[in-house]
């Protein structure tokens, strides 16, 4: 695996900028909201553009981990800071700098405990931007239980629907995904027989068989489940759709945009990467188990009335494409995977979004109760449903590609689940074009006739965000291109 | 002989006589009183620092200096001074007590630090006994009859049934082998460890510091004593007491046990019942105190882990998660005495609103319970991941799933604790609260130290792996 080391360490300095960012918020008074929020979107501001610059950077012709670090931390367990982004980790860690700051915009005009939420946002931030970065299963591991931290308090605190209960529930689902990660991590770092929690060693000789087929299997499953309950695989997936209801709107966008791609990068990163034995035992399970969600998402999205839960079910729906995609082993299905992973976060982030925008104005997100909003406030309207036929896969945004090249995989690895699953995708069409009928379209309730429609200012995060969609819809090669650099090489290097 | 080496015990005998003295001759003063006892106490911090080097035996080797008692003994001289340091306010302990109290509580640090360097059964008994006796009394201390006297009734009754047991036990031990000092016993013992009645003479004297760590099924004072006793006392048992047992429990096992399946097995059973029954107690429990109890006894069941995997990293281990303990759990505890100056027991829903007044006290408690929970990035966390790792080494990878899923259980009550200080609001409005400097000093830095030792954990896992070197008797 080639490594490139960094020349100035980038990577660091995105960590770097988020944790002085969140320093810098806890020494302002809890009066100062108005700098609070200047100075979050500042710090937020520079990592979206390092991340940019990271992902332009990348030499797609070398491939391989590029900007590396590498410090020794803790010489006797063999664990080392290892930074480095292939083309699996670009994407999300792009994603994450989008997110991250349309996040902070889309909070600008909460009032309440303002200093504490972005003290506690920019620590979860800094967790998922960690993990996507790590080499070291140490820190992996670390950075997944540093963004789960903060997530209790900013769900029950600031959050709405039945808010203590899902933001438990939320907390204690994640925590036992990581019950089942760390014993498999220590366990591949004893059977590997290196002393060593870097990623490309233990890949290596999960690669050579150093370590046995058994030992894969095992460690394989834990780190699925442990990594899948993150990543809303059925029917570890019941904490979602709750969770995303309770949360405030940036949390709901980081969450469903980011934080569920940190399960299913673990997946790829820790359990699929460091066990390929594991993965061609187990992939059958998953691929049954996505399939499953797929469908059970959208029909269980069918049914809500509330806007953040038929969101949170069509996030299971989703994210199962992203789980079929890495159970066919295939390049394609891994690209369509990675893909969609990225798609889904900035659709999900941007449906969030524009829901807060509405929420705030309508004190309700129960679909019957609205009606008609397009003509009170079109512009937001036309945030909602831009993101909304993106998840519906319109050709044209980017979700279309993702869920094409999974599903082009599917047909040939599993072709009765492709089929099985390409139905439910129209399902998800008619729930997501029923609630777009309903919401914005029909008559209009006298109570919502005088509200606001989104200003320039509060429409910029919404605009980035559909922004990002049009253009990997219109071009998504700027995408495939960086993950085929991480997923051909991966493939073609299996032991057969 | 050189009695330099047991200078840290001179030390603290000679600050417990100073107490008795004027116990004797002068009236008591409480502000004096914590000065000269604050004074003394890091003036032992300091004489422990100096002696960590100490090598060498007293007593006809029945006193044993080493790296491993002396970094110990930092441990307990810190503890001693971190729990004098909240001991400004003491509404809790009569006036005409207060030099009592202090003579206790130095006799009873001293016993402990006799008791880590202890390599003879006799000394062990005798040290564990003093340091026992004095915090019998320093229990029921506690000003408000009924409940001190109680909990000190009840902690008394189970103690010395836990000495006698161990008594029994160290006879077993001492009928099968003959020896009567620790290192003999690491020699004979391989040979014997088959022998049901050496077998049973082990995990019976290790009964007696069971008792004291609170180890199921030895657990029952626990949660009583903390609820009763002051809250100055309680978050001494549950620091410095803690570390004290941890450190003979290694010792003893090291020398004693090695490579006995059946002592493992027994362990392993220990271990997996005191955590299980400690957090699912914990859970329904409404009084801060008694939940910290419960969730030592489940920490102990932790710490046996990084004991009965009986290989470096596991010595290593366990010594780090004793620094760990004591850090936060003297955290959690800053912060339960602060919130209760008229020294009463505090409710869990007494936390409320905590959060607006005072927002570094409600930080320190989320930090130090999420640490005690085992979340990274904190010492918690390095300690637990510690002992897993030595447990995994071994092949116990069941016993570590199962304390991972100890681990979520704990959260749910720690969490509990977390929302009463940040989501609840008081029924009526409570005033700010305003630690006095010094306070809100510690409260920072043992905050930002159970932060900073889980990101940067390897300074103290090479202390610990120094110390650790010292277990490794025989091989």
């Amino acid at each position: 695996m080639h490594m490139e080391p960094a020349n100035f360490p980038y990577l660091s300095a995105i960590l770097g900028t988020t944790v002085a960012g969140l320093i810098a918020i806890m020494l302002i008074p809890a009066e100062k909201k108005e700098l609070i929020r200047r100075v979050s979107a500042t710090f937020s501001g520079i990592t979206l553009v390092i991340s940019l610059l990271l992902f332009f950077a990348y030499d797609r012709s070398m491939g391989g981990f590029q900007f590396v670090e590498d410090y020794s931390w803790i010489p006797s367990l063999g664990i080392r800071y290892i930074n480095g982004v292939d083309g699996f980790s670009l994407p999300n860690l792009l994603l994450t700098g989008i997110v991250f700051f349309t996040g902070v915009l889309t909070m600008w005009e909460m009032e309440t405990r303002v200093k504490e939420f972005y003290a506690l946002y920019f620590l979860l931030v800094t967790g998922v931007f960690g993990l996507f970065m790590s080499l070291d299963l140490f820190f992996i591991f670390v950075w997944y239980d540093v963004s789960l931290f903060p997530m209790y308090l900013l769900i029950a605190v600031w959050g709405t629907t039945r808010k203590e209960y899902g933001a438990m529930k939320l907390t204690l689902y994640l925590l036992a995904g990581s019950a089942l990660i760390l014993p498999a991590v220590i366990f591949l770092y004893f059977k590997s027989g290196l002393g060593t929690f870097g990623f490309v060693p233990l890949m290596q000789s999960g690669m050579s068989g150093t370590i046995a087929p058994w030992e894969q299997k095992f460690a394989f499953i834990l780190l699925f489940l442990g990594f899948g309950i993150l990543a809303g695989v059925w029917p570890f997936h019941t904490w979602s759709p709750v969770g995303h209801a309770a949360a405030p709107h940036a949390v709901s966008m980081v969450h469903a945009g980011v934080l569920m791609k940190i399960g299913s990068f673990g997946v790829l990163r820790v359990a699929i990467m460091l066990c390929p034995v594991g993965w061609s035992y187990w992939a059958p399970l998953m691929a049954v188990l996505a399939a499953i969600g797929i469908i059970y998402g959208a029909f269980a999205g069918l049914r809500q009335t509330d806007l953040k839960y038929v969101i949170g079910y069509s996030s299971v729906s989703h994210m199962g494409v992203v789980g079929l995609g890495l159970s066919t082993m295939t390049v394609e299905g891994l690209n369509g995977a990675v893909f969609q992973m990225f798609a889904h976060g900035i659709m999900t982030a941007l449906l969030f979004s524009s829901i807060g925008y509405i929420y705030d104005r309508t004190h309700t997100k129960m679909v019957p109760e609205l009606g008609g909003l397009s003509r009170v406030m079109p512009v937001a309207s036309t945030f909602f449903i831009v993101a909304a036929l993106a998840s519906m896969g319109l050709p044209g945004l980017a979700n279309f590609w993702g869920e094409l090249v999974v599903f082009i995989a599917a047909f040939r690895t599993y072709p009765p689940l492709g089929v099985i699953a390409v139905l439910a995708l129209v399902v998800t069409a008619l729930f997501m074009l029923r609630v777009v009928q309903r919401t914005f379209y029909g008559p209009v309730d006298e109570k919502f006739s005088k509200l606001q429609d989104v200003s320039f200012f509060l429409g910029v995060p919404r605009m980035i965000l559909a922004a990002v969609l049009v253009i990997v819809g219109l071009y998504p090669s700027i995408l495939f291109d960086v993950i085929h650099t991480a997923s051909a090489p991966f493939i073609n290097g299996l032991p057969k | 002989m050189n009695w330099m080496i047991a200078a840290p015990e001179i030390f603290y005998f000679a600050a417990a006589m100073w107490f008795l003295m004027l116990s004797f001759f002068s009236k008591p003063d409480p502000r004096r009183e914590h000065l000269s006892s604050l004074l003394l106490a890091s003036l032992g911090v300091l004489v422990c620092l100096a002696s960590v080097g100490a090598q060498g035996y007293l007593f006809i080797q029945a006193f044993t200096a080493d790296i491993y008692s002396q970094v110990f003994k930092i441990l307990l001289s810190l503890g001693l001074f971190l729990i004098i340091a909240l001991c400004g306010n003491l509404p809790d302990i009569g006036e005409r007590r207060i030099q009592d109290f202090y003579f206790l509580l130095f006799t009873c640090t001293l016993a402990m630090m006799l008791l880590v360097s202890a390599g003879h059964l006799l000394s062990i008994f005798v040290s564990l006994e003093v340091s026992s006796y004095s915090l019998y009394i320093l229990v029921a201390l506690r000003r408000n009859q009924d409940f001190g006297l109680e909990a000190g009734i009840k902690y008394f009754l189970v103690g010395t049934f836990a000495s006698g047991v161990m008594l029994f036990g160290m006879a077993l031990l001492y009928s099968s082998s003959g020896a009567t000092y620790l290192s003999d016993m690491a020699r004979l013992l391989p040979e014997m460890i088959g022998q049901p009645a050496v077998v049973i003479g082990l995990v019976l004297t290790l009964g007696g510091f069971f008792f004291k760590l609170a180890v199921f099924p030895f657990h029952f004072w626990a949660p009583d004593a903390y609820q009763g006793a002051s809250n100055q006392v309680a978050a001494y048992i549950a620091t410095v007491s803690k570390v004290a047992a941890v450190a003979v429990i290694a010792r003893v096992v090291a020398h004693a046990g090695q490579e006995s399946t059946y002592l493992v097995h027994v362990l392993v059973i220990l271990s997996v019942a005191s955590m299980t029954v400690g957090n699912l107690a914990a859970i329904a429990q409404k009084d801060l105190k008694r939940l910290l109890a419960f969730s030592t006894i489940a920490h102990s069941g932790y710490i046996l882990i990084g004991i009965l995997a009986m290989n470096p990293a596991g010595w290593t281990g366990t010594i780090f998660y004793a620094l760990a303990l004591l850090a936060m759990k003297f955290t959690a505890f800053l912060v339960v005495i602060e919130l209760a100056p008229e020294g009463q027991n505090l409710q869990i829903d007494d936390l409320a609103g905590l959060h607006r007044r005072s927002p570094l006290l409600a930080l320190a408690l989320m930090v130090s319970l999420f640490s005690l929970a085992g979340i990274p990035p904190t010492i918690g966390f390095t300690g637990k991941f510690l002992v897993f790792v030595a447990a995994i080494e071994r092949g116990y990878i069941a016993l570590v799933i199962i304390a991972m899923i100890n681990v979520v259980i704990s959260l749910y009550y720690y969490l509990l604790a977390i929302r009463a200080a940040y989501l609840l609001e008081p029924a009526v409005e409570l005033p700010a609260l305003t630690p006095s400097m010094p306070i809100k000093l510690l409260a920072g830095i043992s905050t930002g130290l159970i932060v900073a030792a889980g990101f940067f954990p390897y300074p103290f896992i090479r202390i610990a792996q120094a110390a650790a070197q010292v277990l490794l008797v025989g091989r």
